[in-house]
């Protein structure tokens, strides 16, 4: 019989995967089960709310000026 | 959303042990009721077909009645049958769980002195009848007061205390510090958005693994929970062939709004229609909705006219993303600043915007995209119905596209197989999960692969090795 992991099957784009190993490597490898090829990886099924959220810290991080553009964009909801 | 409900219910009786089934089988109404809700149309004329059938029938010509190419269909009713525990297999002859067979039989064509039924009681001589909207009126009012607390946890209406326990343990609401009010998690935000059967079921499902840790014996409320869902609605049923432990049930259940009970005759109960519809199909459920809303219409001195009026439809949203909502509950307005950016509040209108922010927030908060414009849709305002789509489809797309913008992975929930024995060990596994839709991924040089459900794998494996075993002794 071969052995069976629970996870969730990450598909994202080879760019985003770097950084999601990155922040497993810094958490001591606490979020990703098996690394499968360039753009999939299998993750802890309770740590993938956590993964998303450190992944979303670092891309606004870089990102911050555009999304500050934008967002001033959506507040002028007047009523 | 209903094929939710039936799957969570569903998850949770193929977790039980074997022996959880025979007991559960001891009781026509079980029975009945798991044939009724829990098998696919094929697997339930395998069950027919097999049930006034007194010798074994030979696997290979119940399997002869599929067409080839719905080897799909045929292999996920065997599989069903086989996990619920309903069939038994000996030397490639199927037959009926003989406890199952029995009582089934019993559900069929009644006699017995089994009472899994219910035992009605006669309410005729009642001072106060107890009619059919009561019962309507209460359940609404008592989910609500749920639901609201769930929203608003300082707000006036408090549910009992079990019911506010449930919610934590179930992980809906999170005790944050000791002495403040318990916060709604982000499965709590779904959980509110959700269709009512879901939320009823999802509740008792909690409830189910909670008795677990209040030591009661978990095929009696399971007995009771299946039971409720073959009662007649509008009439009163006696308390007194109740074990010890389904009368606790019980008085969780009034809670919930399941069931009513009046102080002055604690010998009898009434399901309400969140009880008989529980087992029940897929139109059965769209219907309670329904008959809801007239309740609530209805129900001029119970609840507020605002909540009437707000039940059958209030909002409506421009093609420019802008809503008006025509209420003034409180819950309704909690809801909408789930996912809109309010704007101005009028005695009987609030204003709000669907805005990127506000959307994304949601999505954050674990609101799914399709959840938003299926409330939207289902409280439209009837003026919006009057149109072909009753949301602009403007900004059904723009709700879509703003929730991909933030998901920047995709993710599929499964199980992850690997160190197979041989090549040939997972090539078999893998076509297998293949053949069953259920492969998300594979990798046949690493010999790993994804799939999204192991049940039936496991199942496949286990009768490939006992073939094997046999096999080899021949």
């Amino acid at each position: 019989m071969p052995r069976v992991n629970k996870g969730v099957l990450v598909e994202c784009d080879p760019s985003i995967k770097a950084i999601l190993l990155k922040i497993d490597q810094d958490a001591g490898h606490a979020y990703i089960i098996e690394d499968l090829d360039e753009s999939t990886l299998v993750v802890k099924e309770q740590k993938l709310a956590d993964l998303k959220h450190q992944l979303d810290a670092v891309l606004r991080k870089t990102s911050m000026q555009e999304r500050e553009e934008e967002s001033s964009g959506d507040d002028d909801g007047d009523f | 959303m209903a094929p939710s409900t039936i799957r969570g219910f569903d998850e949770y009786l193929q977790s039980l042990p074997p022996i959880t089934f025979q007991r559960l089988y001891q009781q026509p109404a079980t029975a009945l009721a798991i044939f009724r809700r829990m098998l696919p149309s094929l697997a339930k004329i395998f069950v027919t077909t097999l049930l006034y059938n007194d010798r074994p029938i030979p696997l290979a010509e119940l399997q002869s009645w599929v067409r080839t190419e719905s080897y799909r269909e045929r292999e996920d009713a065997f599989s069903k049958l086989r996990r619920l525990h309903i069939t038994q297999e000996r030397a490639g002859n199927v037959s009926i769980d003989p406890i199952f067979k029995k009582n089934f039989r019993l559900a069929l064509t009644g006699g017995g002195d089994h009472h899994s039924f219910g035992v009605p009681v006669d309410a005729s001589d009642d001072r106060k009848k107890v009619s059919i909207s009561t019962l309507d009126n209460y359940a609404a009012n008592q989910f609500d007061c749920i639901l609201h607390y769930m929203v608003e946890p300082s707000g006036q209406r408090q549910p009992n205390p079990g019911v506010k326990i449930l919610l934590i343990t179930s992980g809906l609401m999170k005790q944050s510090e000791r002495g403040h009010q318990p916060k709604i998690t982000q499965a709590g935000f779904s959980f509110i958005l959700q269709e009512g059967n879901a939320q009823i079921w999802a509740l008792l499902i909690q409830y189910l693994e909670m008795c677990e840790s209040l030591q009661m014996e978990k095929t009696e409320v399971l007995h009771f929970l299946l039971m409720l869902g073959s009662l007649e609605l509008g009439q009163a049923y006696s308390t007194a062939t109740l074990t010890q432990t389904q009368i606790k049930v019980l008085a969780d259940l009034k809670d919930y709004g399941v069931v009513y009970q009046r102080k002055s005759m604690p010998d009898r109960f009434y399901p309400t229609r969140l009880a008989t519809t529980l087992t029940s199909d897929v139109t059965g459920l769209r219907s309670t909705a329904a008959s809801f809303t007239q309740a609530l219409v209805a129900a001029g001195p119970v609840a507020p006219p605002s909540e009437a009026a707000g039940e059958s439809g209030f909002i409506i949203i421009e093609t420019n993303y802008r809503v008006y909502a025509y209420t003034n509950n409180p819950l309704s307005i909690a809801i909408l600043d789930l996912f809109c950016k309010l704007g101005s509040r009028f005695p009987n209108l609030v204003t709000a915007k669907l805005t990127r922010a506000s959307i994304q927030r949601a999505i954050a908060n674990g609101i799914t995209a399709d959840q938003i414009i299926d409330y939207l849709k289902v409280h439209a305002h009837p003026v919006m119905r009057k149109n072909v789509l009753i949301l602009p489809p403007t900004v059904v797309d723009q709700i879509r596209l703003w929730q991909i913008e933030g998901e920047r992975m995709k993710t599929t929930p499964g199980f992850l197989f690997k160190d197979f024995a041989s090549e040939w060990d997972f090539q078999d596994t893998a076509r297998y999960a293949e053949e069953l839709g259920i492969l998300a991924w594979k990798d046949s040089k690493r010999r790993l692969m994804f799939a999204t459900r192991t049940e039936q794998i496991v199942d496949y494996l286990k009768r490939r090795g006992e073939q094997q075993a046999v096999g080899r002794k021949v």
